[in-house]
């Protein structure tokens, strides 16, 4: 008995079982997030995950879902759109000003309600001065002459568009549109979230 | 833990490698057969566990809520099993850094809970919401898939009793409850109430506190 634990313990057995389950593990990782990518829309840097939550969905999918959104609603009760880039790609951050802006009657169509949400790249919401971590479409909106609706994320507050104003961290950051209840446009894919447009 | 990973997780994962290759440049400096029970055993190890790890990873996740709702709550405790409970605050950033409310969006109220159907059938109650959106999911731990939702899109928003059943249970179901069959003993309940506004939060936080549990037989 004991041989065999000294065995165990110097031939390097115990030493492989440690580095194979540290690689499985970390190739699981590499899988799941990889078919989170294969299963992941994108549409003007927004991306979205129809899928999820459904019980028929393949193991496969089932552990990317609750990588990337665990415990998430499925599609037709919410909709879940995130971006971490601008419409060029390029990273969000608040040293930069950006502009959102929705044509006139493509905010997100819906049956209950939708909120544009910015956190930290995490996906915690921020602390700043107006308290304000969501605009949605209770916020009173001001539109544009022709119909449009442009929502400001900036760190500073824009002059004269405050009330169209997404306070965002001197960081980076990430904004994640929900819509409950989505409208047939979205669940029929013919809905687009407009990009996201830096302006200085 | 997952916010550690995430901000950590690629320096620790090149730490974690280097030490592995020194562990077998060790090794190997003995000589080549001295590696041979490692690699045998890291190679078994590797390709049994990369899809076990797939496997069990919505369990994994599934049981980090049961945790967080089990031991910690939602701000008001630990919440018992077979039991809602609902959070008085819709989410925001002033939150506890972490606590699942400090992720969520700032229209709903959250509600928690974990079933155990083991012991019998339970009863969900849910008040006439009038027209207001409300949900509440149920999550199948094993495959992380919700088998079920009672809300405004799937049931309407009037008051309704629904009987939730483990897998095997025979008996009556009540007359005017709806049967709601799980394929597992154990489910987690995720439920949302909509606030129109902070105006409206104690009327939203009054309907959500009377979406209730009571165990069958006991109503």
């Amino acid at each position: 008995m004991a041989s065999i634990l000294a065995w165990v313990a110097q031939s390097g057995v115990l030493q492989g079982i440690i580095i194979g389950g540290t690689l499985a593990f970390l190739t699981a990782v590499l899988i799941m997030n990889a078919v989170a990518r294969a299963v992941t829309k994108t549409n003007n840097g927004w991306r979205v995950i129809r899928q999820c939550g459904q019980p028929a969905n393949g193991v496969l999918v089932r552990a990317a879902c609750a990588k990337a959104l665990p415990v998430v609603n499925v599609f037709e009760e919410a909709a879940y759109w995130t971006t971490a880039t601008d419409g060029s790609g390029q990273t969000l951050a608040g040293r930069h000003e950006y502009i959102l802006r929705f044509p006139a009657g493509q905010l997100p169509p819906n049956d209950a309600f939708w909120s544009l949400t910015l956190t930290d790249v995490v996906g915690y919401m921020v602390n700043n001065p107006i308290n304000r971590s969501s605009i949605d479409d209770r916020s009173s909106l001001v539109k544009n002459a022709d119909g449009s609706v442009d929502i400001y994320l900036q760190h500073n507050a824009p002059p004269g568009h405050g009330q169209n104003w997404l306070p965002s961290p001197p960081g980076k950051f990430k904004l994640m549109l929900r819509v409950y209840l989505p409208g047939a446009a979205i669940l029929n894919d013919t809905y687009r979230v407009p990009h996201v447009v830096r302006t200085t | 833990m997952n916010r550690l990973i995430l901000k950590y997780g690629y320096p620790l994962t090149i730490v974690i490698l280097a030490i592995f290759a020194w562990v077998v440049y060790q090794r190997v400096s003995r000589g080549w057969s001295e590696v041979i029970p490692l690699a045998v055993a890291a190679g078994i190890v590797w390709v049994v566990g990369a899809p076990a790890f797939i496997y069990v990873w919505p369990r994994l996740t599934v049981n980090g809520f049961k945790k967080a709702i089990l031991k910690h709550g939602l701000g008001g405790g630990p919440i018992p099993v077979n039991t809602l409970y609902a959070a008085p605050m819709t989410s925001s950033a002033s939150a506890p850094r972490g606590s699942l409310l400090a992720t969520g969006t700032d229209h709903l109220l959250y509600l928690g809970g974990w079933l155990d159907l083991k012991a019998g059938p339970q009863v969900l109650h849910v008040p006439d919401m009038a027209g207001r959106y409300y949900s509440v999911q149920f999550t199948d731990p094993s495959s992380s898939a919700n088998f079920a939702y009672v809300g405004k899109r799937t049931t309407g928003t009037k008051a309704g009793d629904y009987l939730l059943t483990g897998p095997d249970w025979k008996g009556n179901v009540p007359d005017g409850t709806r049967r709601i069959s799980s394929p597992n003993h154990a489910v987690l309940v995720v439920g949302r109430v909509f606030v129109e506004g902070e105006s409206d939060l104690p009327i939203a936080y009054g309907l959500a506190k009377e979406i209730r549990l009571v165990p069958l037989g006991r109503q």
